[in-house]
């Protein structure tokens, strides 16, 4: 995965590295202390890193200051048009070792009057051209030939493996009952409300009368109406009847505020209300029945 | 004196013809048929942007799709099909009858075939005016016309090759200049992609069936989809501005040998990159990769365009400030450099998984568009239209002022939608710190982006509004000038090439560029292989597309359902493709197995989700969810910017060509059991009643003729073969 992001940051430069670095779960790891030896590692870098500063700063005031002498020699015969000479040209202003020479020799072509020059392809160009090359077999050999990447399977099991480590994996199996209390701290019910405003009402109607999906308000429940057994319905959906999972998509204690919520609408007679589904079952028993 | 007339020693600067000596030849070019295209470019071109215009407002305003015929689902094909092959297509047309006679120095090869590929190419697009409103659709993306229409293409594309090789064959130019290399490379790519993606099976006059199915038929779809872009868009007009841009700058191009490179490693690379298109899909991952590194690969070679483009104005950037051609030509190369350099960092991975499905993809080609093919349109009309008609253009001012319309019409258009791309994308994918989706109301992350599709809408307007100042400013200079109909020319005739001293020697490509037949068979070569590679083994070898047990036919219901799904035009908003990502199954549920899609003729991927992906939304919701958003989607979804589809409620479903529907799958390989056509419309009455009974319970009462019920039920079979059933969940939990 991290060298499939180096390979990709090459190319895509900071676009491809930000791309890459969003993908990143957003949970972190608890920052670690630095250990003596990380201290040591961090100091040599920093130290290197601040010599090759100066280095490149002496380089440049060199340069500047030095820059008619350095022309001077870039402009002898003999210096000028060997390789080591056209670097030296990129220091005193002429790039012609990365655009290339413009010769503007004209071809002996005339068509409908264009004509065309016989310049060369632009070194920086060409060499751009062989780098893709490279990158893209790189690529290929990366992931088909020594098999090192991960391809897109191996990456969505990763993936769901470290997610596995931030998310809580128990409370998943659909048969192991809570054992919760409904709520009924305003705070909870209001939110509650407003979660069943924005994901609940479509289907059961804004006052819980029953649209799509069942009427909540009466004494009828078809998976039953303890607030466990309403948590788990919301948690689990009921597949094939239209009752959507929301585990994932609300956390535990949304669902427990919007079951409580729904709950507290008992005998609420909301009008055109749907008519009863399931069994008759009293709402809200107490939990230590269970 | 053959010899010596045509060396460039005594006519180095050959604007003057020399006087006429023996041999010399005089004949006419047409200019007619020239202006003819242009001016269907023109009225195409604002047709196609204006129905553009009202798709983008209608994305922020659903109650704006107000008929049947003119929702986005409809009308979104029809922009795609009128700009690209309308506009772009006219104007390839009209760029190349006009520049193809005189590199040749040749009246084009026959009038008929130029008037019969004019007025064929029209009526093509008017049909695609009239079917694609009425729903008649492949639901291929850019390939959408049906199979009689498909035919017609074909023949008229022959006519257009066979005049433009009648007129290559009659030349009196020795060689030929790379503008028209990238015309050939043009025309035989365009026909090889044409023919292979649109092979399909008719079940009646205007709907038929895909050869392939599902991986397959995606992988064919974007060899074509890619590649549309690449030889409709793009080489054409490279062709266009390796003519038009040294004739308007008056300078010569920049570097020959760079033409050859970058005109062989374009072709030969172009073809392979299709598959970048369907990153992180049921496509084979080797297939996903060589579209990645095929792609990387394009920069350089769209680069050598766009600096042979560039470093032609060496020496003519003052004219660039006074010249409106110009200043079309610069922005055009620029945004074909912008939006080829950020193609391929768009085919990276990492980046794709973000920008993939987003508006990202649609701000992308609408730079292409807008700028590359847009521009130099543009920039080539206001410089023809002088020459045509013999009088300056009309007026400097307007142009000027269509110029910067344009350009800021491309900002405020793309800007909004890279900025509504990118947040869409990593809303998508944002999981909050309890490991929980950020966004799990898909509708949230659309809402966040309707302001910038007003934005958008408004950047198209101002774009558009240029083009009406451009039609107003060619049609006052047509009137102030007389066309040319016939413009006369001389060139000496060609000696045969063993007494021809030009026909020696010489650059080693210049021995292909006397040889149109040779040339022809090397492009061909060069696109051939990408293609081959990619889809042999696709289609060969069956480890690529490894079938599942669990997945079955459709019934004819579900199979009607899934044509209303196509007719409507559903795939233009909804992909069917979760790809493996947490974010995507933790939203829709399992990622797609390419053994999933064995039966879908033609494939429904999709390429945006302007709304939530549908692969696994069968028995999600009740049926009556689905009733009563069809009808109005706000009441299930408030807030939704989907159309509600009032009238399949009132559409009686139509059976007539169910048997026929069912021996043409059969035929193409869907296992029905023998003698099922006969079966298909009672099983398909049968399945519609037990919808319709479904929905009794649930309070909806629905005659289960309609429409509406085999939609209901397509819907709620997608995804479902490899999902435990209820039932069988329902008996495990007893069990336990």
């Amino acid at each position: 995965m991290l060298a499939h992001r180096t390979l990709s940051f090459v190319a895509a430069g900071l676009l491809a590295g930000y791309a890459a670095g969003a993908q990143t779960p957003a949970a972190a790891p608890p920052a670690a202390t630095l250990s003596g030896q990380e201290l040591l590692l961090g100091t040599l870098v920093g130290l290197i890193v601040l010599l090759l500063l100066v280095l490149v700063l002496t380089g440049t005031a060199i340069v500047v200051k030095m820059k008619p002498q350095l022309r001077q020699l870039y402009d002898l015969p003999t210096v000028h048009d060997t390789w080591s000479g056209q670097v030296l040209g990129l220091l005193v202003g002429d790039a012609r070792l990365v655009r290339g020479e413009y010769r503007d020799e004209l071809l002996d072509h005339d068509y409908d009057g264009i004509h065309e020059f016989d310049n060369d392809l632009p070194p920086w160009w060409k060499w751009g051209f062989a780098f893709t090359v490279v990158f893209a077999i790189g690529y290929v050999g990366y992931y088909h030939v020594m098999r090192t990447g991960q391809l897109q399977g191996a990456e969505y099991a990763a993936e769901m493996q470290q997610a596995a480590l931030f998310v809580p994996v128990g409370g998943d199996d659909p048969n192991q009952v809570t054992t919760y209390a409904a709520l009924t701290a305003p705070t909870d019910l209001s939110s509650g409300k407003s979660i069943f405003a924005t994901n609940c009402a479509p289907c059961h109607g804004a006052n819980a009368e029953g649209k799509v999906g069942p009427n909540l308000t009466d004494e009828f429940w078809l998976h039953g109406g303890n607030v466990n057994n309403v948590y788990k319905t919301i948690k689990f959906g009921v597949n094939g009847k239209g009752m959507v999972a929301w585990k994932g998509k609300l956390s535990g204690k949304q669902m427990l505020q919007v079951a409580s919520y729904a709950l507290s609408l008992q005998g609420s007679k909301p009008a055109n209300p749907k008519a009863p589904q399931g069994e008759k079952e009293a709402a809200g028993k107490p939990v230590a029945k269970l | 004196m053959q010899a010596e007339l045509e060396s460039p020693a005594t006519r180095p600067r050959p604007t003057a013809l020399p006087l006429p000596a023996r041999g010399v030849e005089s004949f006419f070019y047409d200019n007619k048929i020239v202006r003819d295209f242009g001016i269907a470019t023109v009225i195409w071109g604002i047709i196609g942007m204006l129905v553009g215009v009202i798709i983008a407002f209608e994305l922020a305003r659903p109650e704006l799709n107000v008929t049947r015929y003119t929702t986005f689902g409809r009308l979104r094909p029809l922009h795609t099909n009128a700009v690209i092959f309308a506009f772009v297509g006219n104007g390839i047309f009209t760029g190349v009858y006009y520049s193809l006679q005189r590199l040749c120095r040749a009246r084009m090869f026959s009038d008929v075939l130029s008037k019969i590929h004019f007025w064929g190419w029209q009526l093509i697009i008017v049909s695609a005016v009239i079917t694609l409103p009425l729903g008649y659709t492949s639901s291929k993306e850019y390939a959408e016309l049906e199979w009689p229409i498909d035919i017609a293409i074909t023949v008229i594309w022959v006519v257009f090759g066979w005049n433009m090789f009648g007129t290559i064959a009659r030349r009196r130019e020795r060689h030929l200049y790379v503008a028209i290399w990238f015309y050939i490379a043009t025309f035989i790519t365009v026909a090889v992609l044409h023919i292979v993606n649109s092979m399909a099976l008719p079940v009646s006059f205007m709907k038929s069936y895909s050869m392939y199915a599902g991986v397959q038929d995606a992988l064919v779809q974007w060899w074509y989809g890619h590649n549309a872009v690449a030889f409709f868009l793009t080489t054409p007009y490279l062709g266009l501005m390796y003519y038009f841009l040294p004739k308007a700058a008056e300078r010569p191009v920049y570097s020959y040998r760079l033409s050859i490179i970058h005109f062989w490693a374009l072709i030969f690379i172009y073809i392979w990159a299709g598959p970048h298109h369907l990153l992180y899909t049921a496509l084979p991952d080797w297939a996903q990769s060589l579209g990645v590194a095929f792609s990387i690969m394009l920069i350089a070679p769209s680069w050598g365009g766009m600096i042979n483009g560039l470093l032609t104005l060496r020496g003519a950037w003052d004219r660039v400030r006074t010249e409106p051609v110009l200043k079309f030509f610069v922005v055009a190369i620029t945004a074909y450099g912008m939006a080829t350099f950020e193609g391929p960092m768009l085919a990276l991975k990492n980046v794709n998984a973000i920008a993939h499905f987003t508006d990202w993809i649609v701000a992308h080609v609408h730079v292409g568009a807008l700028g590359w093919n847009g521009f130099l349109t543009f920039g080539m009309l206001y410089w023809l239209w002088p020459r045509l008609y013999r009088t300056p253009l009309f007026s400097k001012k307007l142009a000027n002022t269509h110029f910067w319309l344009g350009t800021l019409g491309i900002l405020f258009y793309a800007l909004p939608l890279y900025w509504a791309g990118f947040t869409q994308g990593l809303m998508w994918k944002q999981f909050n710190s309890e490991g929980m989706l950020q966004y799990p109301n898909f509708l949230e992350t659309v809402l966040q982006i309707v302001p910038m599709y007003y934005l958008r809408g408004v950047g198209g307007l101002l774009y558009l509004s240029g083009v009406f100042l451009m039609m107003y400013n060619l049609y006052q200079t047509a009137k102030a000038g007389t066309l040319l109909a016939n413009e006369p020319a001389q060139a000496p005739a060609l000696l045969p090439e063993a007494q021809d001293p030009h026909a020696q020697g010489g650059h080693w490509h210049r021995w292909i560029e006397r040889r149109p037949v040779q040339l022809s068979i090397g492009a061909t070569v060069a696109i051939a292989i990408g293609g081959a590679v990619e889809m042999v083994p696709t289609f060969l070898v069956k480890s690529n597309v490894p079938t599942i047990a669990a997945v079955h036919p459709y019934r004819p219901l579900e199979l009607q359902g899934r044509d209303l799904y196509i007719k409507e035009g559903c795939s233009n908003c909804h992909t069917q493709m979760v790809r493996p990502f947490r974010s995507e199954t933790e939203r829709y549920g399992e990622y797609s197995k390419a053994g999933e899609f064995v039966y879908d003729r033609p494939f429904l991927w999709g390429s945006k989700r302007t709304g939530p992906d549908l692969h696994r939304v069968g028995a999600k919701y009740p049926n009556s969810w689905h009733y009563n958003h069809m009808m109005d989607p706000t009441s299930m979804s408030p807030g939704s910017i989907m159309p509600a589809y009032p009238w399949l409620f009132d559409n009686q479903l139509d059976n007539s060509t169910l048997p026929a529907k069912i021996r043409v799958l059969q035929k193409l390989g869907t296992p029905y059991p023998a003698g099922f056509d006969r079966l298909a419309v009672a099983d398909a009455q049968a399945q519609a009643r037990s919808v319709a009974a479904a929905l009794k319970t649930e309070d909806i009462d629905v005659k289960s003729d309609r429409e509406i019920v085999a939609l209901i039920a397509y819907l709620q079979r997608l995804g479902t073969d490899i999902k435990v059933k209820p039932e069988q969940a329902t008996a495990t939990a007893a069990a336990q």
